[in-house]
């Protein structure tokens, strides 16, 4: 942590942070980084295989990983968890159909012989897994992560990514969207000529984004997205499975058998990317059956799903109002078939991009984007601009929805609404916050209810309630609200009508750690007294650039605030981490006037007389 | 219930933040590079390592920034801004009752819009009126604000909300 001078973020750090790039995927997840010339995906030892399989096994005695867990998913389908991505944000009423039990614990858990577990603490498992696999081949521990998400998750799927990093220990620099993530591994955030639209057609294991994204004088716009979030590779396994089934006429006599099934099925599928016939082991009723399984055949079975993915592009292509696409960008495994290169091709009138493997292209943009973040390059970055992918609204009379911040806004982005009371002397609201594009609220997700508590006792009509919800640059959602004519706070409880909350992420994390008290408090101490010599440190180089921003009073403060800090982060034997934190919160408060401060001089600075080429020059955008 | 605003409060206008001379005729293209050079200083992005409050500062001026863009560069959303600007109270303008003339004018249109859909030339006689119209709203919006009469600039600005439906419903481009 420091202070950096606005607009330029950590130019003068002098030493290369660890930052990695995380592709969290519902079929298989990778780990990169980024070294300044080339980007590592990380293997599993032994094997050298890069793709992790998103699968997870908690048993009595271990929580496995990856190809341990997907080797026992077939002999223990009832504890083995693949596709937790599916889950991630949802509620056990979303779920049609699942192999595994399912409860309506924190929205949603999955029984295992180990007890419950939540989608949250399955990809948490993930995360650990994967920055463990790439933790023996760097000099440090990573400083942060960037992990992608589909571009269309809602705010409810994105918050439970977040809490899984927390879960594992992991700072999230920021969760980006999977397909721009694409387009930075192509480079063509700094390639691609000015106004170009690139298109990026993802194709996954369990899910289809296409995104079009705009270039613009260094800053890279994300036009439109969309998607379907029950839309894969997995899907193409089931309906080969089903046409192998179809021609042995028999069914699966168990769990089992339907996993090696659907296991064949992708085998098959994948080897005809390259060969025009296979033949497929087929063990179903105890006996195992040949069958022969042509391209044209498989092609014949895609392409009610391949269908698919075109309306959603061709419904992109209007939301965005584009009238042509000057590159395409293939990602997932599932765009390796010649069909669908073809399909891509005809979509959009041009050759798409695919010299970069398909399954590792967004772990490499992460972390790349990782890189940047941690501010590695200076104040030359290149800029990503994303959207929010669904409208957000509230609950108005009669389950209609008023939308509040549309759809493909920019983020961060923030808009108000005003309310007011229905009854006299009311001091409470509860405002029901959804997400979706449809009109009734029975048709939208709802993420949280927000309580207001603390308006001031009124006649009815007469407070003016302002509820300002604010989308950060993860596309997460916060909302605060004050009473206009008094002036008044509102206290705004959030509950989260998916997932956990944070008091339980925090139970987690305590009950999860794995040090004795005495280390936790080592170190926790040595976390936050850098965290204060770091602060220290920045607020003295702004105070000496900026200084006179300040009046002699908050000056004084500030001051004081400082003296406390450096006094509380001494280790005088009693290592009181209350106080030192308290300190860093103060004076963290006191230095956010000269923060706000220095921020205004710098746009004045930015706007006075200067031209805009010339701003754009000096800030090295090019 | 009124329509959503800017949730950025106490920071300067759309207008002195970009830059630009407060009227309704601006050059979107200025608006545009204006934009990009002020959202590439203020974007969380560029603010990851820096301290909480410095955080929370970035990402209301890139919030309030991204407003101005998206407000700009809209006509109805710039014509009401300037509105707002004045004081005027935009929910109060759109209580205002709308001439029955006006209203008259506006059903008609839509049902000729429903006939025209599956003939062309009543399309382009449809879509030259309906352009037509739009450029007479946005005239009428400039002569009142050049008048200074705020009534008749609200007046035209609740028009013009009608006309770009309108406009939008048969595929034209909102510009101006």
């Amino acid at each position: 942590m420091q202070i950096a001078e606005p607009g330029e973020g950590q130019k003068s750090a002098a030493k290369r942070r660890v930052a990695l790039g995380i592709d969290l995927g519902t079929t298989h997840s990778l780990v990169a980084h980024f070294n300044g010339t080339d980007t590592q995906v990380f293997a599993e030892a032994g094997s050298g295989r890069r793709t992790m399989p998103s699968v997870v096994r908690f048993t009595q005695e271990a929580i496995t990983v990856g190809e341990a867990a997907l080797a026992a998913a077939v002999d223990d389908p009832m504890n083995t968890i693949a596709s937790v991505k599916r889950y991630m944000g949802r509620a056990l009423d979303d779920i049609d159909g699942s192999a595994l039990t399912l409860t309506p614990d924190h929205g949603l858990s999955i029984l295992t012989e180990r007890g419950p577990v939540t989608p949250v603490e399955v990809s948490a498992e993930i995360l650990r897994a994967l920055v463990v696999r790439a933790a023996s081949d760097l000099p440090e521990s990573p400083a942060g992560v960037v992990i992608t998400v589909p571009a269309y998750f809602d705010d409810a799927q994105r918050q439970a990514t977040q809490q899984a990093a927390a879960l594992a220990g992991l700072k999230v620099l920021r969760l980006i969207n999977e397909p721009t993530a694409a387009a930075v591994a192509y480079g063509l955030d700094e390639s691609v000529t000015e106004g170009a639209v690139l298109a990026v057609y993802d194709l996954g294991g369990g899910t289809f984004d296409l995104s079009l994204l705009k270039m613009h004088r260094g800053v890279f716009e994300v036009l439109a997205t969309g998607g379907d979030t029950a839309l894969g590779g997995d899907d193409i396994d089931q309906a080969v499975a089903d046409w192998l089934l179809s021609q042995v006429a028999a069914s699966p006599a168990n769990s089992s058998e339907h996993r090696q099934l659907l296991m064949a099925a992708r085998q098959a599928k994948e080897a005809l990317s390259s060969l025009e016939v296979v033949d497929v082991d087929v063990l179903v009723a105890g006996a195992r059956v040949s069958v022969s399984l042509t391209r044209a055949q498989l092609e014949v079975l895609m392409t009610p799903l391949i269908a698919r993915t075109k309306t959603v592009c061709e419904q992109v292509l209007e939301d965005a109002a584009v009238g042509r696409v000057d590159c395409a960008v293939l990602v997932g495994g599932s765009t390796r078939s010649p069909l669908v290169q073809s399909t891509v091709a005809d979509l959009f009138a041009v050759t798409p991009l695919c010299s970069i493997d398909p399954d590792e292209v967004v772990a490499m943009g992460a972390a790349r984007q990782a890189d940047i973040l941690v501010g590695n390059r200076g104040d030359n970055d290149p800029l990503l601009l994303d959207v929010i992918p669904l409208s957000l609204g509230v609950e108005t009379y009669g389950g209609l929805v008023e939308r509040i911040i549309p759809r493909n806004s920019t983020i961060p982005v923030s808009m108000a609404q005003e309310f007011t009371t229905a009854k006299d002397g009311q001091t409470g609201l509860i405002v029901n916050v959804v997400q979706g594009e449809r009109e009734r609220v029975e048709d939208c997700r709802t993420l949280a209810q927000f309580s207001l508590y603390g308006i001031p006792a009124m006649v009815a009509g007469a407070a003016r309630i302002r509820v300002t919800f604010q989308v950060d640059a993860d596309g997460l959602l916060s909302v605060t609200a004050a009473e206009e004519t008094t002036g008044v706070q509102a206290d705004v409880v959030v509950k989260p009508a998916f997932g956990l909350e944070q008091t339980d992420i925090a139970s987690m994390l305590r009950a999860g750690y794995e040090f004795a008290a005495e280390d936790m408090v080592a170190r926790q101490w040595a976390e936050a007294t850098l965290e204060a010599e770091q602060l220290l440190d920045g607020i003295h180089a702004a105070l000496e650039s900026d200084g006179d921003l300040l009046t002699a009073e908050e000056r004084a403060e500030l001051d004081a605030a400082l003296i406390d800090l450096a006094s509380a982060a001494k280790d005088s034997g009693d290592r009181s981490i209350d106080t030192l934190r308290n300190a860093l919160h103060e004076t963290g408060a006191a230095a956010e006037q000269l923060a706000a401060r220095r921020m205004d001089r710098s746009i004045r600075e930015a706007l006075a007389g200067v031209g805009v080429d010339q701003l754009v020059v000096e800030d090295g955008v090019p | 219930m009124t329509t959503p605003t800017s949730g950025t409060q106490g920071l300067p206008d759309f207008f002195t933040l970009l830059g630009i001379e407060r009227r309704f005729d601006l050059d979107l293209d200025q608006l545009g590079d204006r934009f990009r050079a002020l959202i590439a200083r203020f974007h969380p992005d560029r603010f990851v390592g820096a301290t909480a409050a410095e955080q929370r500062v970035a990402a209301q001026w890139a919030a309030h920034t991204n407003a101005a863009q998206v407000t700009l560069q809209d006509p109805v959303k710039r014509a009401g801004y300037l509105l707002s600007l004045r004081g005027v109270v935009l929910a109060d303008a759109e209580r205002e009752p709308v001439p029955g003339e006006f209203l008259m004018q506006q059903l008609l249109l839509r049902e000729q819009a429903a006939e025209a859909q599956s003939d062309s030339d009543a399309r382009e006689t449809l879509t030259a009126t309906v352009d037509a119209l739009w450029q007479s709203t946005l005239a009428s919006f400039r002569e009142a604000m050049e008048r200074d009469c705020l009534r008749d600039a609200s007046s035209a600005w609740v028009k013009m909300q009608y006309v770009a439906k309108l406009s939008r419903e048969l595929g034209l481009p909102v510009k101006g």
